[in-house]
């Protein structure tokens, strides 16, 4: 088929994902990741700790574990959909970093997103497909810290690949 | 809608979501960072197109009284929270979008990346249980909180409400400025593109 064998225009896909986000919007609630993500978070950290967790008053009081928190399964299915899409074109294949520094980078980064995420209880996809198009107030606080935080990034990173 | 039935409509969301990336090579990441620091806006234009549409339709619908807008008061740690996800997303080379989409097609590092994200929202839950902020969504009231640094709570459809003018009209304003910005990034590809043409034929005249 033509769709796995050539390169679909980003500007056409982020298009139809627009026009499907709205349908979502009026279903459920625009699309979203960071919620889910916490929930996972605290669905694993449940499953290694137990009924310890309750000690922890973040995960009584912000985010109690529920297994059919709708978001959770935006991200599966967008895993899924990315597995399906890379069989079918024949593009998966293991990758895997070679330099250690690039290790490092990926472990800082992941942690700096994951503390981000919580800190601001949004994420970037919803700032930029989510709170900026409902245009509220936390959308434009949110913009001006990620290009702020991608400006200081992309100096850390050029300063790392040339070093 | 029982829960079953969201998380049913959720995974196929994210499932044609999660193709449409793959095919598209669509990065939230790539989108910032590269025209930061290579100045080339493929990815740019595709989000700003985004933003486009789903600003009229959200606004539209909202005027309507429609749809599910998120509710929380926001302040200092919306900005803070997302520039330390800016510094992040840029060093791991993938957002929340990609490290799933990139884990899909077998990309290692970037569920390494995933799985730093889940450990640094355990370790934020543990500094939030310590100092309590920003504040539980329980205790937020909508309004200005300035000791906790917070601002409150508005969007297109609060607007209407105050204003009595319809989130859409704002919606439109919106809109008008994220197609100026699509145009000035198109103007400014078919500049590099003719200073790359000009280069070229400059070489081949040398050559010639």
């Amino acid at each position: 088929m033509e769709f796995f064998r050539k390169t679909l225009d980003p500007v056409f896909a982020l298009a139809a994902i627009a026009i499907l986000d709205i349908f979502l919007f009026l279903l459920l609630g625009a699309w979203t990741v960071g919620g889910g993500e916490t929930m996972m978070t605290g669905l694993m950290a449940q499953a290694v700790l137990g009924d310890d967790l309750q000690r922890i008053p973040f995960w009584n009081i912000v985010f109690p574990p529920h297994a059919d928190y709708w978001k959770i399964y935006i991200s599966l299915g967008m895993f899924f959909g990315a597995f399906v899409g890379a069989v079918l074109s024949k593009e998966f294949y293991w990758r895997l970093p070679r330099r250690p520094s690039e290790w490092l980078m990926i472990t800082i980064g992941g942690l700096l997103m994951g503390i981000g995420i919580r800190m601001a209880y949004i994420c970037n996809v919803s700032t930029f497909f989510g709170l900026i198009p409902e245009m509220n107030l936390g959308g434009y606080l949110a913009i001006s810290g990620i290009l702020a935080g991608a400006w200081v990034g992309s100096l850390i990173y050029k300063k790392i690949l040339e070093g | 809608m029982t829960p079953v039935v969201e998380c049913l409509v959720a995974f196929l969301f994210g499932s044609v979501v999660g193709l449409l990336m793959q095919r598209s090579r669509f990065c939230n990441t790539a989108a910032l960072r590269d025209a930061i620091m290579f100045k080339t806006y493929r990815n740019t234009k595709a989000m700003l197109m985004a933003m486009m549409i789903l600003t009229v339709g959200f606004t539209g619908f909202m005027s309507l009284g429609g749809g599910h807008p998120m509710q929380f008061d926001v302040g200092l740690n919306t900005f803070a929270g997302l520039f330390l996800f800016g510094i992040g997303m840029v060093l791991a080379g993938a957002c929340t979008v990609s490290t799933w989409v990139k884990t899909g097609e077998g990309n290692l590092g970037a569920l390494w990346a995933l799985l730093f994200t889940f450990v640094g929202m355990f370790l934020f839950s543990l500094a939030w249980s310590w100092n309590w902020w920003p504040p539980a969504p329980q205790t937020m009231t909508g309004e200005p909180n300035l000791p906790a640094l917070q601002l409150g709570f508005a969007n297109a459809r609060t607007l209407q409400d105050k204003l009595g003018v319809p989130a859409i009209v704002f919606g439109l304003v919106q809109f008008a400025v994220l197609l100026a910005i699509y145009r000035a990034i198109l103007r400014r590809e078919r500049a590099q593109q003719a200073k790359h043409e000009q280069h070229q034929q400059e070489t081949a005249g040398q050559q010639a």
